[in-house]
């Protein structure tokens, strides 16, 4: 877009003139409601400094957040001549200056390690066990190339369910280095997350020795025995060491090697046979300093030599994939296509994107994103009480074991299956246990192997990623439902909209109501308690969508009344505009912006894939993975192939030299 | 420091012969013993009445205001006269310090400053050692940069395998809470110095004799991260700074370790079992841990957290209750469970002074205790659980006598002092030449 002078000129003018009259009474001047202060920013160009704020002013005109319900509203012509300037604005300016943030460089997290070190050495087993990877399967259902789920799978949970972690085949004596944390909503690939400190770099060294030094380090588990490891025919093994080391390297530093880097390593294998040592003991101690070297411990990009945003390499590309989908390295078929430029071509990207889809190893990536996106991890520390939900336990067994895996399940379902994300929401189908279908009931408890079965979903109140066991009783405290922590979720997780941490000068809500309120709903109890006008602004975004599940007990189970026999008042407006007045309507409300909820997964599925936080700058990404999904009738598979389609995906900002940008976040 | 002759160096001057201890007392004249610190540090603050003197009849505040204003409006005005006073036990909360009264100070009337952006609790813990002038550090929400620990390790910590450890009795099993509540030591902004949490695990990596040597990895390595260095952006080749700090580390480490095997035998530590053990139990195999670092001159500085901040997930303090406890829910109600967080508070002061009686214990080669020789300091990042104020903090120094600090004294530091003053002070006295330290206006006169 072409701005002449003219229409600048307009368009600064009815930015100015909106402000003042519709903003700046509570953001700038005297008030500055929610740290938002607008009065330095009444001319486009002010506004150019701070794109992340202009991003937000255009989401909450549009989604008209702002100005609150109870001030004047402008009218419909006023907000779309509004919204026109801003995102007229925010593309030139975006077009002129558009400069990503850059994923730091970081070392692999726990998940990633295990991967790759596997997929280097072609493990036939695990290189230890990591409870993170919270489903177990025991039936080999994971097939995504069928495109079909079978309609009964066997699956335990690692973290809950009974010996889950000690039957799986692993290396004997390889303990790993602990797990990492997951950051404020984001994932647990991120940059500040990832450091190396003297005591982790030691355990990396340790671990590289305890790997290759395991009893089942031989020719039978690993798959590149005879191709690395194993004495050559040759009499003179020297000849093949430059051959041999130099794939090897190429492999694990996921690039092409110069010759000056392979020289230390056959200068380190020489010396060694020279002086009379083992062939495989020589190359295994070449494996160990591999595997601890950073070209194979860091994540990153190439520098892009000039500060100036460029396309990544084919080999960044290939790494940027295989990270995103399967955890682990790329394998030689990309670091071949990489290596004759082929992959930076869009036909050969998307081919090798479904071939991706169509591995086993994409188990890796149902693995790790699906329960960090719905932060199913905060389950296995629920502890309901006793006495009000006894049939929440199970003799030594928490039932939480089986509700964790259901979402797992209808997630690996949807991909596979390549349905549609809205059934993420709204499914026709879904597996449980037999317990999970009659909690309740005296079916048998699996604690181990537990059986799964794709059960038709008659009673739509339940089913889904919101309506589910697990979320419902891990956003509830272990008597009462919290309804502000469920909305908190739902606006996190489905809208990807995370409200601002509480201040924390606002007190929990007592479990039991204080005497005299013994007769009053939750909602009249927390109305009562929320009395600072300065707490509306979010909690009018997010009270209602937790409060419309207080038909599901802290448990999830359905209940019409409060336990002092007051009726649930679940009644509420999602985002201003769809009324609702009981469970069913709710659902049927969230399905109405099913298109936020696609554009919310859009921005977690991005920002797993570059390990970093998005800023303005992946604006356009967000769009074309949302526009690309919904014309694709919102197949998943579809969906992940527009987020390695996207301009974030495919370039980076990685400058040889210290720039200063444009600040596209400030400080605020 | 540089020039004087370390109990460590003269150590290895012997190379190994068998003198034993007593014979090397007569040497004592000569001999400077190591300078040591220890920070121990206590989550979710303290209830306030129960710990300030002066402070016992005020009412109970259940919620207050961030960590950037001051103390709870509705809290009547106490005056509080400052300097020093001789420090007597009328507290509840401070009744396990009896025993050590004559080599403990209470420090009262210190501020760290909130920077708005990231949550207190997690501020409070990640920034307690480093508390930068806020918005110094450009490109981090976090007031955050190369911790004491560090900074005096960079001084005092070439002599010893480890410059400085970090140990944490974190008892938690999920992984909910993110890296800036569970850790106090830092190299520098968003770069961790991750802490040790399993007891066999430490006494495998600080104990076991028979350590892997990798210097044949290393030397490798080295070499790839000198060419991998010219890929890397700007930002990225800072990073990997960390790398080569990691490695010439261990490097340091397998020089030092190997002349320490005789001293290491002589601990005569058990290695400890993986079976449960009650809180206070596990507090105090951890702290035998530390204590077995710094005695043998392992290391000079280590930190020391009792448990992480926040974190709502409940568990067992034995010695308080046969139930789960959330400290930190608790902290939100402390008009309803005033007692029960008294007693968690002063299970906390207690740990400590075990602590500080079993380094008492230990005496050094010029007759003074490894307490004399060390600076251990009690503290925390909140002054009150409940109002998450980051003003007039709990603070308890320890030890220091053979750097000229006495005990059986309260400090009240005026209104408005920096914590860093504290800092600044305490890096001073462990042979840090310098004049300022994070948002220090001055040192601490203590």
């Amino acid at each position: 877009m072409v701005l002449f002078g003219m229409a600048e000129a307009q368009d600064e003018a009815k930015w100015e003139a909106f402000a003042r009259s519709h903003c700046l009474e509570c953001h700038g001047g005297k008030k500055v409601k929610g740290k938002v202060d607008l009065k330095d920013y009444l001319k486009l160009d002010q506004l150019a400094s701070d794109l992340e704020l202009t991003k937000n002013l255009i989401e909450v005109l549009d989604y008209e957040e702002m100005p609150p319900e109870d001030e004047a509203q402008p009218s419909k012509s006023e907000r779309s001549n509004i919204l026109g300037v801003l995102e007229r604005f925010f593309d030139s300016t975006l077009k002129e200056n558009r400069v990503f943030a850059q994923s730091p460089m970081r070392r692999m997290n726990r998940f990633q390690y295990s991967n790759a070190v596997k997929d280097l050495f072609e493990l036939k087993t695990m290189v230890f066990s990591l409870p993170e990877r919270m489903m177990r399967d025991h039936s080999q259902y994971f097939n995504p190339s069928s495109g079909k789920m079978p309609e009964t799978v066997q699956v335990g949970s690692r973290p809950l369910g009974k010996s889950q972690m000690i039957s799986e085949s692993v290396f004997q004596d390889v303990a790993p280095f602990p797990q990492d944390l997951r950051a404020e909503h984001g994932f647990d690939n991120r940059g500040d997350h990832l450091t190396l400190s003297p005591m982790l770099l030691e355990s990396f060294l340790e671990l590289s020795s305890r790997i290759v030094d395991a009893n089942q380090f031989n020719s039978r588990y690993v798959g590149i025995w005879d191709r690395f490891f194993k004495t050559p025919d040759d009499k003179n093994a020297v000849n093949v060491l430059e051959q041999r080391i130099g794939r090897f390297l190429q492999r694990a530093f996921r690039r092409p090697v110069l010759s000056s880097e392979i020289q230390p390593y056959l200068e380190f294998s020489r010396e060694k046979l020279a002086a009379g040592a083992h062939f495989t003991e020589v190359m295994k101690a070449v494996a160990k300093a591999v595997i601890a070297s950073p070209k194979f411990l860091y994540l990153y990009d190439d520098t892009s030599e000039n500060a100036s945003t460029t396309e990544v390499s084919s080999f960044d590309l290939a790494s940027r994939l295989s990270f995103f989908l399967w955890g682990s390295l790329p394998d030689q078929t990309l670091l071949d296509l990489a290596a004759k430029d082929e992959l930076l071509k869009y036909e050969v990207l998307l081919s090798q994107a479904d071939r991706m889809l169509n591995d086993k190893k994409l188990k890796r990536f149902t693995d790790s994103f699906p329960t960090q996106w719905l932060q199913l991890e905060r389950i296995i520390s629920s502890r309901l009480d006793k006495d009000e939900f006894p049939f929440f336990y199970k003799a030594r067994y928490r039932s939480s074991m089986h509700m964790m895996l259901e979402p797992l399940l209808l997630f690996e379902t949807v991909l596979i299956e390549n349905r549609s994300v809205i059934e993420l929401l709204n499914p026709s189908f879904t597996y449980q246990s037999d317990w999970l279908a009659n909690p309740k009931g005296k079916d048998k408890f699996s604690v181990g192997k537990i059986p799964f079965k794709r059960r038709e979903i008659h009673d739509r109140r339940y089913g889904g990623i919101i309506t589910n066991l697990a979320v419902l009783t891990m956003t509830s405290g272990s008597k009462e439902t919290h309804p502000i922590t469920r909305g908190a979720w739902l606006s996190t997780v489905v809208f990807n909209n995370p409200p601002p941490p509480p201040p924390a000068d606002v007190p929990p809500l007592p479990e039991k109501p204080a005497a005299g309120d013994e007769n009053l709903t939750l909602r009249e109890r927390l109305n009562q308690h929320r009395e600072r006008s300065d707490c509306a602004g979010c909690h009018d975004k997010i009270d209602p969508l937790g409060f419309a599940l207080e038909n599901f007990d802290a448990m999830g189970m359905w209940r019409d009344q409060y336990e002092n026999g007051r009726q649930i008042d679940m009644q509420g407006k999602l985002f201003r505009k769809h009324r609702f007045d009981n469970a069913l309507e709710f659902k049927k409300a969230i399905l109405k912006e099913k298109d936020r909820f696609v554009r919310g997964l859009a921005g977690h599925l991005l920002s797993f894939a570059l390990a970093r936080e998005l800023d303005a700058s992946d604006e356009p990404s967000i769009e074309f993975i949302t526009a690309q999904t919904i014309s694709k009738d919102y197949r998943f598979r579809e969906m992940i192939k527009a987020v390695v389609q996207s301009t974030s995906f495919r370039m980076k900002t990685t400058p040889a030299k210290l720039v200063q940008h444009l600040p596209s976040k400030k400080q605020r | 420091m540089k020039n004087s002759l370390s109990r460590f160096k003269f150590l290895r001057g012997l190379q190994g012969s068998v003198l034993g201890l007593p014979m090397l007392e007569a040497f004592s004249q000569e001999v400077k013993v190591a300078k040591r610190m220890v920070h121990f540090y206590v989550p979710i603050g303290v209830v306030r009445k129960g710990f300030f003197p002066g402070e016992q009849d005020q009412h109970l505040v259940d919620f207050g205001n961030n960590g950037d204003k001051h103390s709870h409006r509705s809290l009547k005005e106490i005056t509080k006269p400052v300097g020093e006073h001789p420090l007597k036990i009328s507290m509840p909360t401070l009744e396990p310090l009896q025993p050590m009264l004559q080599k403990t100070t209470l420090i009262t009337g210190l501020d760290r400053v909130f920077q708005d952006g990231t949550d207190v609790h997690a501020q409070c813990a990640s920034c307690y050692l480093s508390s930068a002038a806020p918005y110094r550090i450009s490109n981090s929400a976090w007031p955050l940069d190369r911790t004491l620990d560090h900074v005096v390790a960079d001084e005092i910590g070439s002599e010893t395998p480890f410059k400085t450890l970090a140990f944490s009795c974190n008892p938690h099993q999920d992984m909910k809470e993110s890296i800036y509540f569970d850790n106090i030591s830092w190299y520098g902004t968003g770069h961790l110095a991750p802490s040790m949490r399993h007891p066999r695990k430490i006494y495998q990596r600080l104990f076991n004799l028979k350590k892997q040597d990798h210097r044949e990895i290393t030397s490798l390595v080295l070499a790839d991260a000198r060419s991998f260095k010219r890929r890397l952006s700007y930002a990225d080749r800072h990073k990997l700074e960390e790398y080569f700090e990691g490695i010439r580390n261990i490097e340091h480490q397998m020089v030092k370790l190997e002349g320490m095997s005789d001293r290491l035998m002589k601990l005569k530590l058990r290695e400890p079992k993986s079976s449960y053990l009650p809180r206070g139990q596990f507090i105090q195999v951890m702290a035998d841990l530390m204590v077995a670092a710094l005695q043998s001159g392992l290391t000079h500085v280590s930190t020391f957290m009792v448990a992480p901040e926040r974190w709502d997930t409940p568990y067992l303090f034995d010695e308080i209750s046969d139930q789960p406890m959330s400290h930190h829910k608790m902290s939100h109600h402390q008009s309803k469970y005033v007692e029960t967080l008294m007693q968690v508070d002063r299970f906390h002061v207690r740990q400590f002074v075990t602590m500080l009686q079993k380094m008492d214990r230990i005496k050094e080669l010029d007759g003074q205790s490894l307490l004399d020789h060390s600076l251990v300091t009690y503290g925390s990042g909140l002054g009150d659980g409940a109002t998450h104020q980051y003003n007039d903090l709990p603070i308890i120094m320890a030890g220091g006598h053979s750097m000229g600090y006495r005990g059986g004294r309260h400090i009240r530091a005026p209104k408005g002092t920096p914590l860093a003053n504290l800092w600044l002070r305490q890096a001073q006295s462990l042979g840090v030449e310098r004049s300022q330290f994070a948002d220090s206006t001055s040192t601490l006169n203590v």
